[in-house]
């Protein structure tokens, strides 16, 4: 069981000329350190950028499929969760007995987004994931709904790369393991659904 | 009356019940798949698995009528582990197809899987049989991976349509639904199929990838399609319709309707629906307010005082019609609405299941409120003879027909209220835009004299009013005056003044209306 | 707060006793008594509501001295009702440790009841805003006027019939919040919404004589933005963004707060690993909500500096927040029931650099600060609130430590494992500027310790309840299976489905006791959230804290109180 005591602040502080200097004393010897030593603690945007975790909600992108297709299937999950509602799909029929379901349309709103990232904890198809990219720039509103075409480019993603994605860890039960181990073994399958008959 | 006690309630149940209806009735829903209301029970599908006293063994309830004295308990820990084993094996070959399957948000698995289920998969994905999929059977979709074998669309196909298009085919876990050769189904009920069907084996095609249900809203409402008036939800978003389903009345329509009448929503949210109001002059049509429109009809009928005709319609509502015959009274004038003769067709089946012959919904109700008055040759004759001077429509039958069209060709002012753009409307002089069945609170009467209502599911586009209002207005305007600010006022006169409909009202019609009564031979036809 | 699982029955002492006292009293207007999760709520009748109150607060067994909370909920259409509005009062009682729920039923056909502003001070901007919200009028209060949203605004916005999609065009400023007396040669200041000094958008007009305020008028609901009313279109798990959007210095707190109170009102304990990384992360928001808010504070004095030196210790902890879920500020890195997911591995390395940079910073910021004169001439002796006046508006946190009264959620009600942290709570004796400040430099201190121990005892474990119908599935099962998929399906489009009830869940914020007082109905949407924001009834008090003094102390003084927009509006 942890302590927690009351106690009272001390003010008997005894302000004087003293501590003026030794605040004085304080910056001299930050601006030097800053100087000569650690650097500023400011960035050069936007010759430096930033630099962002791996797990960064930036800007979304669309996975895609061997064939260049998208691997989403228009379940709705994420315009379902979206707390902004910023995502627009309309599914259409793909010919793919086993696949069955496309989107159309796939857009999202920049700016109502929130980038809270719950559209990728809602995918079930690995479908959708953010990158790194958070340079947010446009002239008009309407550029900065994205369709499903630019969601599918990849020149932001290998500038930026990576960011807040399903994470290989995500597995609670060890016995699931095992059927994923041969997933792998057998088909060739990193987790996502398998290919069918 | 046998008395019974469920999970604790006691109750008393009319002989030969069910437990499972019983449990209904106190609000106990026991986990089901193959058992529906409506069909005649089967049993195969072990869900509905209870616990009842001094028995051994577990019971279904689908199947166990209740006797006196009986204790039942469907939440007992037997009667929990048989619902998840149970839905265990109904899981064991089914496919991981939700996010592409429509019936999400209203499927059986999934809300039982998080009621009685919510154990851990011992299965392996390629495990799973594999059978057909995306199979089109016209108006519905099959994917056999995704059947539980309840058998519902079976019994239908035998007991409501006596079609008999599905069967079970091969063996053991190797069984699959199918129609011989994969033919389409081809009768006018195979929405119900869709309907009946608690997974997403049998899913309709209009509706295939449309939108997902949780986004929609529900609004009760009947069918305007034919006579019979079958009980329905407007399933919409944003103030569009994206589809109709039957709503349960075992009076009327139990939980079923037919497939003509499930496309009726698409005439909704058309382009050709009429926004604003217009009136001919020299050079063409002009634009104008509603407000402007009714003035210039209320200035001709006013002028034309018992020289004015109207023209009622069986589409409308009774606080249509009655808010119509308000004006004519008020004004002197001849009225019907009998164009086309649809009161001979009224109780006339169309088939065996559900529809009739008389395509409009409000027939009776138009006959109870004594709009079948002058008659429509008479008219027509004194629209031909010039004693016509000012003819208001309710809807645009007459003007669908060439041989009345030419009977009016000379009648100095016809306005219409109309809900669609079309040919029919070059004719009048003023044309009113109407909302429709959809867009407003009101009651229609069936074939069996039943007062049901429909409610507004969003509003009307543009400057489209509800045809009671449009005649209330004009009403006014002729120095009437109706005394209702809305539908249920309406009704509340017209049951005031209306001998049959004394005692109605909105309240008490409720979500399954009420029945008037209808003599001899009349109710024989209207026995549903 | 325990864990919502261990939550016993009401405990004997002050809360049955309230029950009992009132019921002496009053007999049957005592209307009902209901206790949900070791939540008192006690209904009155209508005729009742000020006495009630005021035996709450003065009989001497009650002493529910502490003001938290009065709020107006609209039960639009629920069958099992007979009137339409119900007035809800929360208040703490320090000495005996009890929280307690007092309640009025109010028709639709005369939503009206007596102000409680004769009993509790801090009631009037509360009732203001019921006002404005619902509609619900207060007899005899001497101000009932809107106060979050715009004076030409029509309709009462929370109101379940008010539709949300509805749009006005409001363009009218308000000129004037006081009026020079006739013939005087007063002048009036305005003091905000643009102005650095009100940190976030807020408003005060003064009406000086000379330099001294001899009156002043705040106006807020600049930041308005109804989260209240979101939330009732939002699933539980769809609110977790709205929420690190109200006091965003210290957003995870917010959150933090926020699944708290569900998992209260669930049943559904969080695990121990997951209750120990929110630990350590809210301590780290509180010290970054520390730093800003005495760095901004003497930047509106002059002293720049301390501001660019703390600055460098909230970078480390941004970088320490990006690396757990990837955003800085708005971080929606709760789950109901633990967190998104586990911390990544170098989580004690970014922690342990971010616990040295702080220190180094705060140590500095104290060498800056705490002895320099021109300091502690502008920070003595000004702004003084006593514990009596302090507690009648419902203060809490460093501001209500500072005036001396030992009020703190986690020695009190420990909740996410608080109890097993040694840790001092840091009270100031005159409740001027200069003790908030030394109250909060203290805290960043103890807080460092809180988040040493918990480093060093981190259990492992789940990051997240296994309750099925609280927490997703792997994703590894999600991709495999249809149970899991159905379960993630139904988690997603459906939610959480709490039992029909209602719950305060508190806990201490950056600011003080952040309160979600959540009503359920059992659907997918939470029924009525109320957020108890620490900062609304902190800064009710500041017209009153600044009337004869200077100007320029009135600007001390607002900083020190920490108010930030976000919270206050909401």
């Amino acid at each position: 069981m942890g302590v927690t005591r009351v106690v009272s602040v001390d003010r008997n502080t005894r302000p004087g000329i003293i501590p003026i200097l030794i605040g004085l004393r304080t910056t001299l010897v930050n601006l030097l350190k800053t100087v000569f030593l650690r650097g500023a603690a400011t960035v050069q945007f936007p010759e430096q950028k930033r630099p962002t975790s791996g797990r960064y909600r930036g800007i979304h992108l669309l996975t895609v499929r061997e064939d260049g297709t998208p691997k989403c299937v228009a379940c709705y999950m994420c315009a379902t969760v979206c707390p902004a509602e910023c995502i627009y799909i309309e599914s259409g029929e793909r010919p793919e007995k086993t696949i069955e379901k496309y989107p159309t349309r796939f857009e999202i709103d920049l700016l109502r987004c929130v980038y809270c990232g719950f559209c990728v904890d809602a995918c079930p198809e690995e479908a959708i994931m953010m990158s790194r990219e958070n340079d947010l720039v446009g002239t008009t509103r309407e550029e900065l709904i994205i369709d499903r075409e630019r969601l599918m480019e990849r020149a932001k993603l290998a500038e930026y790369g990576p960011g807040y994605r399903p994470s290989e860890n995500d597995v609670r039960r060890p016995v699931r393991i095992a059927a994923l181990e041969r997933l792998k073994r057998e088909h060739g399958i990193v987790p996502g659904p398998p290919p069918r008959g | 009356m046998p008395k019974c006690t469920i999970d604790g309630k006691e109750l008393e149940v009319a002989a030969g019940m069910t437990v499972i209806q019983a449990a209904l009735q106190v609000g106990i829903h026991i986990p089901h798949f193959c058992w529906h209301p409506d069909l005649p029970v089967d049993g195969n599908c072990r869900m509905c698995l209870v616990e009842v006293e001094k028995m051994p063994k577990l019971q279904i309830a689908c199947n166990t009528a209740v006797t006196d004295g009986m204790v039942v308990r469907t939440n007992s820990d037997k009667a929990v582990q048989a619902h998840r084993t149970t839905l265990e094996f109904l899981l064991v070959n089914h496919p991981i197809d939700c996010p592409v399957c429509d019936q999400a948000g209203e499927c059986y698995l999934q809300d039982q899987y998080m009621d009685h289920g919510l154990h851990d998969s011992k299965v392996e994905v390629e495990e799973k049989v594999r059978k057909r999929k995306v199979v089109d059977l016209g108006a519905i979709m099959l994917d056999a991976e995704r059947c539980v074998l309840c058998s519902r669309c079976i019994r239908f196909e035998r007991e409501v349509t006596g079609t008999n298009s599905f069967e079970f085919v091969n063996r053991g876990d190797n069984t699959q639904i199918a129609t011989f050769e994969n033919r389409p189904i081809e009768h006018d009920y195979a929405g119900n199929l869709a309907d009946v069907c608690p997974v997403g084996a049998l899913l309709s095609h209009d509706f295939r990838f449309k939108m997902r249900v949780w986004f929609l809203s529900e609004t009760e409402s009947v069918c305007p399609g034919c006579s019979t008036g079958c009980n329905i939800f407007i399933d919409h978003r944003d103030a569009e319709a994206q589809r109709l389903r039957p709503r349960r009345n075992v009076e009327v329509n139990r939980s079923w309707m037919c497939d003509p009448g499930r496309t009726l929503y698409k005439e909704i949210a058309v382009t050709e629906r009429l926004t604003g109001a217009r009136v001919k002059r020299e050079g063409g049509w002009d634009g104008i307010t509603v407000a402007a429109a009714l003035d210039e009809v209320a200035a001709k009928l006013r002028a034309a005082g018992p020289a004015a005709a109207f023209m009622a319609s069986p589409q409308a509502t009774n606080e249509d019609l009655f808010a119509f015959k308000a004006l004519a009274d008020s004004l002197g004038g001849p009225l019907d609405f009998r164009v086309g003769g649809p009161q001979r067709l009224l109780r006339e089946r169309l088939d065996q299941v559900l529809q009739r012959k008389d395509r409009n919904p409000n027939t009776q109700g138009a006959l109870d409120l004594g709009l079948a008055r002058d008659g429509v040759d008479a008219i027509l004759k004194r629209c031909a003879s010039g004693e016509v001077k000012v003819l208001l429509l309710q809807g645009v039958e007459l003007l669908r027909d060439p041989s009345h069209v030419d009977a009016i060709a000379d009648v100095p002012f016809v306005a219409v209220m109309a809900t669609h753009e079309g040919p029919e409307l070059d004719r009048p002089d003023v044309v009113l835009p109407a909302a429709m069945w959809a867009e407003v609170d009101g009651t229609f009467t069936n074939f069996q004299r039943r007062v049901q209502r429909i409610r507004a599911a969003f509003p009307a586009p543009g400057d489209a009013r509800p045809r009671w209002e449009l005649a209330a207005e004009l009403l006014r305007r002729c120095g009437g005056t109706l005394a209702a600010a809305s539908a249920r006022d309406v009704f509340a006169r017209l049951a005031a003044a209306v001998p049959d409909y004394a005692g109605l009202d909105y309240r008490t019609l409720g979500s399954t209306g009420r029945a008037l009564l209808l003599q001899g031979l009349a109710a024989a036809e209207a026995r549903a | 707060m325990a864990s919502a699982v261990d939550t016993p029955a009401a405990p004997a002492g002050a809360t049955s006793a309230a029950v009992r006292v009132l019921r002496e009293r009053f007999g049957d207007r005592l209307r009902a008594v209901a206790e949900f999760r070791g939540d008192l709520a006690i209904t009155v009748d209508r005729s009742a509501w000020v006495e009630a109150a005021r035996a709450l607060r003065e009989d001497p067994e009650l002493d529910f001295k502490l003001f938290l909370d009065l709020c107006g909920v609209d039960y639009l259409d629920k069958e099992d009702r007979a009137e339409r509005f119900e007035v809800a009062l929360h208040a703490y009682s320090v000495s005996t440790k009890h929280h307690v729920r007092l309640k009025v039923a109010l028709p639709e056909s005369d939503p009206t009841v007596d102000t409680l502003c004769g009993v509790y001070k801090g009631a009037n901007w509360f009732e203001r805003e019921a006002w404005d919200l619902y509609g619900i009028v207060f007899r005899g209060h001497p101000n009932l006027t809107r106060i979050l949203t715009h004076d030409d605004f029509v309709g009462h916005p929370m109101r379940k019939d008010y539709p949300t999609a509805k749009r006005h065009v409001l363009k009218k400023s308000k000129e004037w919040l006081l009026k020079v007396p006739e013939g005087s040669e007063n002048l009036i200041v305005n003091i905000g919404p643009s102005h650095p000094a009100m940190h976030g958008t807020f408003r005060i007009q003064a009406l000086m004589d000379g330099e001294t305020i001899e009156d002043a008028e705040a106006e807020i609901g600049y930041m308005h933005r109804n989260f209240e009313k979101m939330a009732e279109s939002r699933t539980y798990w769809q609110v977790i963004p709205y929420t690190d959007r109200l006091n965003y210095c210290s957003s995870f707190m917010n959150g933090h707060g926020w699944a708290l109170a569900v998992e209260k009102l669930l049943g559904v304990p969080a695990p121990p690993r997951a209750e120990a990384i929110r630990v350590i992360l809210s301590e780290f928001s509180r010290i970054m909500d520390h730093l800003v808010a005495v760095s901004t504070n003497v930047v509106d004095l002059g002293a720049i500096t301390p501001f660019f030196v703390v600055f460098r210790a909230r970078e480390d902890i941004y970088e320490l927040l990006d690396a757990c879920c990837g955003a800085r500020l708005t971080v929606s890195y709760v789950r109901i029931g633990g967190l998104a997911a586990d911390v990544p591995d170098d989580f004690e390395a970014l922690c342990r650099k971010a616990l040295a940079s702080i220190r180094e910073v705060t140590k500095q910021a104290e060498k800056l600060l705490t002895r320099n004169p021109i300091f502690a001439n502008r920070f003595r002796d000004i702004g003084v609130l006593g514990a009596d006046d302090a507690l009648a508006y419902g203060w809490v946190g460093p501001c209500l430590r500072g005036s001396g009264v030992a009020y703190d959620i986690r020695k009190d009600h420990p909740y996410s494992g608080y109890e097993q942290y040694d840790f001092d709570v840091p009270i100031g004796t005159v409740g001027d500027c200069y003790d908030r400040y030394l109250v909060r430099i203290e805290e960043i201190y103890q807080s460092l310790r809180i988040i040493e121990q918990a480093l060093g005892k981190l259990p492992k474990g789940p990051i997240i309840t296994d309750d099925k119908k609280v927490a997703l599935p792997p994703k590894s099962e999600v991709y495999s299976n249809i149970e899991a998929l159905m379960n993630h399906f139904k988690l997603v489009y459906e939610g959480i489905l709490p039992p029909p009830g209602e719950v305060y869940g508190y806990t201490e914020a950056a600011n003080g006791e952040l309160g979600f007082y959540i009503v359920s109905d059992g659907a997918k949407h939470p029924w009525r959230v109320k957020v108890r924001p620490p900062c609304f009834n902190i800064y009710q008090a500041y017209p009153q804290m600044i009337k004869g003094g200077f100007l320029a102390d009135a600007v001390a003084i607002i900083g020190g109180l920490n108010v930030v927009a976000g919270e206050l509006d909401r």
